[in-house]
């Protein structure tokens, strides 16, 4: 269903980069790619997950993850644990923990905290450990600044290097405003997907466009990467990508 | 003991649908050529916004669709509002057809397809397309209302309506005090009847405030000065109707340090508690709660914060709409928030499912352009977002172009006038067609890019 795009990207393995950015441009969803790889990780017997829906609803990735062809249902309070802050926003209202600052802890501190127990309580009982954070550019509109963001960020690069098999995987829109701070994030990892429109306009065949770059090799001198360019169609059970020079007119 | 089990059907929400490509339940926006533009009809959960145009005429006889649907799909109503009168708004919602005015209607426009606006046929074999692609729906969902004539006022007097319009702002208290005083929440339901009836005779011959009819039955927006005054006149008169159909109900808590402008605090408040009735909690398919706000982000919402609290608010009134059974449309004057600072605008869009721009042709050079004679404005499409689901439901065309005629509102493919003559004997016609291939509106406006011809995909 996804296994293209996962190749694409190089997120098919079980063990994956500590550190994964995904930036979003303007107005592009690619909000594709988190179910992509949450359904690749939940299918990896004793992989556990750690959702945290900044962007969404529990609710959409379990509508999404039946489109591509798994449950997730299924895992949730196994393999796979929720963050959903948007939900507890939604009914505890303006008294959400979330909103105020309860010991003095600002929104992006509760976050690494309850990230961090959520890592201590499961990641002893599993064999990799995987963080999805969807989205960052949400952290901002509640009232987040960017040295809090990047400072969140930094914490759970940290946290990945102090443990093996764990890979934080965050995502983040409007990219080409928040440009330095998503070019902060990603210098954190190893692997960077920028989700592109086309330039030329909307194709009917293709969605848009994924950069991906990857580090090969940081030396101490000079810093080995690969980058790759593919075109990705989001259909409703699937997600098809192209090289460039694929897609034609069809005559 | 047999093997056959009683299916257990559960009864679906009132004016919903499942979709057939999506699979999400969806209801009718009220204009059913904007369903057909986002896929038979908004999901439940989603935000739909409606970029307003110079004059606010269109975006408002959008919102009314969306209420007029509401009150007829039996279905919950939130109006919120700072720059319009709510409840005059909610008196001024369009009457709905019946089926055999829907039938006559058909008949008019099929023979009027026919033969032409000069009984020009350019092609018999066009003549079976519709305007724009229609969906084949297994349930159909949605109405079809007359913009020249107003509901009956016994429609709404039935109508469960919460109607906010900040006229409470004195009387927020501190946190953990309770409140004596009435609650912003005004509902239409308390309102006395022979009082409603009486408003509504007053009002119903009143024609549209901002709006005239031309010779060709279609609606232009008249100059700003009489647009205000009659705007000033109205809510004079609307002022005494609202007070009285104040109610006490719940107290308030005043949501500290969340927002800067109280105002936002307000609104949001009472949207959660509003979606939090029962009835609305998602899985149980009981009922669907609409809310619609109205020119948010005008400058009566600005102070020092401005961007921050608009961004904060959308973000908590996104997990507030998509956590129950609701929708939720709001307006918004982007061009004035573009002015304010543009990278909002982009923010803003992030945050809703849908974002669609009316681009009026009123007040523009357009307006008496040849090319665009027939149309009151353009419609982009500036985004349209997977909600509940991996892929979303992409439009035939994105050339859209809207006219606001005198019953209703139009949304068709955009196309040029046809060319009559081998050369253009009129030059103005050649400029026409040069100007609309070279406008960056036109073509695919879809996440459109300014540096376009700047290099290739593929």
């Amino acid at each position: 269903m996804a296994t293209s795009v996962l190749l694409a990207c190089g997120l098919n393995e079980q063990k994956l980069p500590g550190f994964v950015h995904i930036s979003e441009e303007s107005n592009v969803d690619g909000s594709f790619l988190i179910s992509c790889i949450l359904g690749q990780r939940l299918r990896i017997s004793n992989a556990g997950t750690l959702l945290v829906c900044l962007q969404h609803h529990y609710q959409h990735y379990f509508n999404a993850g039946m489109r591509l062809g798994y449950n997730t249902n299924i895992f949730q309070g196994k393999t796979l644990n929720v963050i959903d802050v948007l939900s507890d926003m939604a009914s505890e209202g303006l008294s959400c923990k979330w909103l105020k600052n309860p010991d003095g802890l600002t929104l992006t501190e509760q976050l690494v905290e309850d990230i961090r127990a959520q890592v201590e309580s499961n990641y002893a009982n599993r064999n990799s450990y995987t963080i999805l954070i969807d989205n960052l550019s949400i952290l901002f509109n509640l009232g987040a600044s960017k040295l809090q963001v990047q400072q969140f960020c930094q914490d759970l690069a940290s946290l990945a290097k102090e443990r093996d098999n764990l890979t934080v995987i965050t995502k983040l829109s409007n990219s080409d405003i928040y440009q330095p701070t998503d070019n902060n994030v990603a210098k954190l990892g190893q692997v960077r997907i920028q989700v592109v429109r086309l330039k030329s306009g909307v194709f009917r065949e293709v969605d848009g466009k994924l950069l991906i770059e990857r580090v090969l090799d940081e030396g101490s001198y000079a810093c080995e990467e690969a980058r790759k360019e593919v075109l990705y169609k989001v259909n409703d059970r699937n997600v098809k990508v192209f090289t460039p020079g694929e897609v034609g007119v069809k005559v | 003991m047999t093997s056959f089990r009683k299916r257990n059907v559960q009864k679906p929400i009132p004016g919903t649908r499942t979709s057939p490509h999506t699979a999400q339940i969806i209801t009718s926006s009220g204009n059913p050529y904007l369903d057909v533009v986002i896929g038979g009809g908004l999901p439940v959960g989603s935000i739909c916004l409606i970029e307003e145009d110079r004059f606010m005429t269109h975006a408002k006889v959008l919102a009314k669709y969306f209420l007029a649907e509401g009150v007829l799909s039996k279905q919950e109503i939130f109006l919120g509002s700072l720059d319009d009168i709510p409840a005059e708004m909610l008196r001024r919602l369009p009457r709905p057809l019946t089926e055999v005015e829907q039938r006559e209607e058909q008949i008019a426009s099929e023979q009027t397809g026919e033969t032409g606006e000069n009984g020009l046929r350019i092609a018999w074999r066009y003549n079976d397309l519709p305007l724009v692609s229609s969906e084949h729906a297994t349930a159909k969902i949605g109405h079809h209302f007359n913009l020249m004539e107003q509901m009956d006022s016994r429609m709404l007097y039935y109508a469960n309506t919460v109607i906010w319009d900040d006229s409470h702002k004195d009387n927020w208290i501190g946190d953990g005090e309770l409140s004596k005083s009435s609650s912003p929440s005004i509902s239409m339901d308390q309102q006395p009847m022979a009082e409603a009836m009486g408003e509504e005779d007053s009002t119903a011959v009143e024609p549209e405030a901002n709006v005239e009819a031309d010779a060709d039955g279609d609606i232009k927006p008249l100059d700003n000065n009489a647009t205000t005054a009659a705007t000033d006149s109205t809510a004079n008169n609307t002022a005494t109707v609202t007070t009285n159909t104040k109610t006490g109900s719940q107290p308030a808590v005043w949501p500290q340090n969340v927002f800067h402008n109280t105002r936002y605090g307000g609104l949001l408040n009472d949207i959660q508690q509003q979606l939090r009735d029962e009835s609305f909690i998602t899985g149980t398919k009981k009922h669907l709660c609409r809310v619609c706000l109205t020119s948010l982000g005008s400058p009566l919402w600005y102070d020092d914060n401005f961007g921050e609290d608009l961004l904060k608010f959308l973000t908590l009134l996104m997990a507030s709409v998509r956590n129950c059974n609701s929708v939720c449309l709001i307006t918004m004057p982007m061009h004035l928030i573009a002015k304010y600072d543009a990278s909002l605008v982009p923010k803003i869009r992030q945050l809703v499912d849908y974002a669609i721009e009316l681009e009026s042709f009123a007040g523009s050079e357009r307006e008496t352009h040849p090319a665009f004679k027939e149309y009151s404005g353009l419609l982009h499409l500036h985004k349209m977002s997977a909600l509940n689901t991996l892929a979303v439901h992409m439009p035939e065309t994105t050339d859209l172009a809207f006219k606001l005629r005198r019953k209703k509102f139009v949304i068709e493919r955009f196309h040029l006038p046809p060319e009559l003559q081998e050369s253009p004997a009129n030059p103005q016609s050649a400029l026409a067609a040069d100007d609309i291939m070279a406008s960056p509106k036109c073509g695919s406006n879809v996440l459109i890019n300014s540096n376009a011809s700047a290099s290739l995909d593929f």
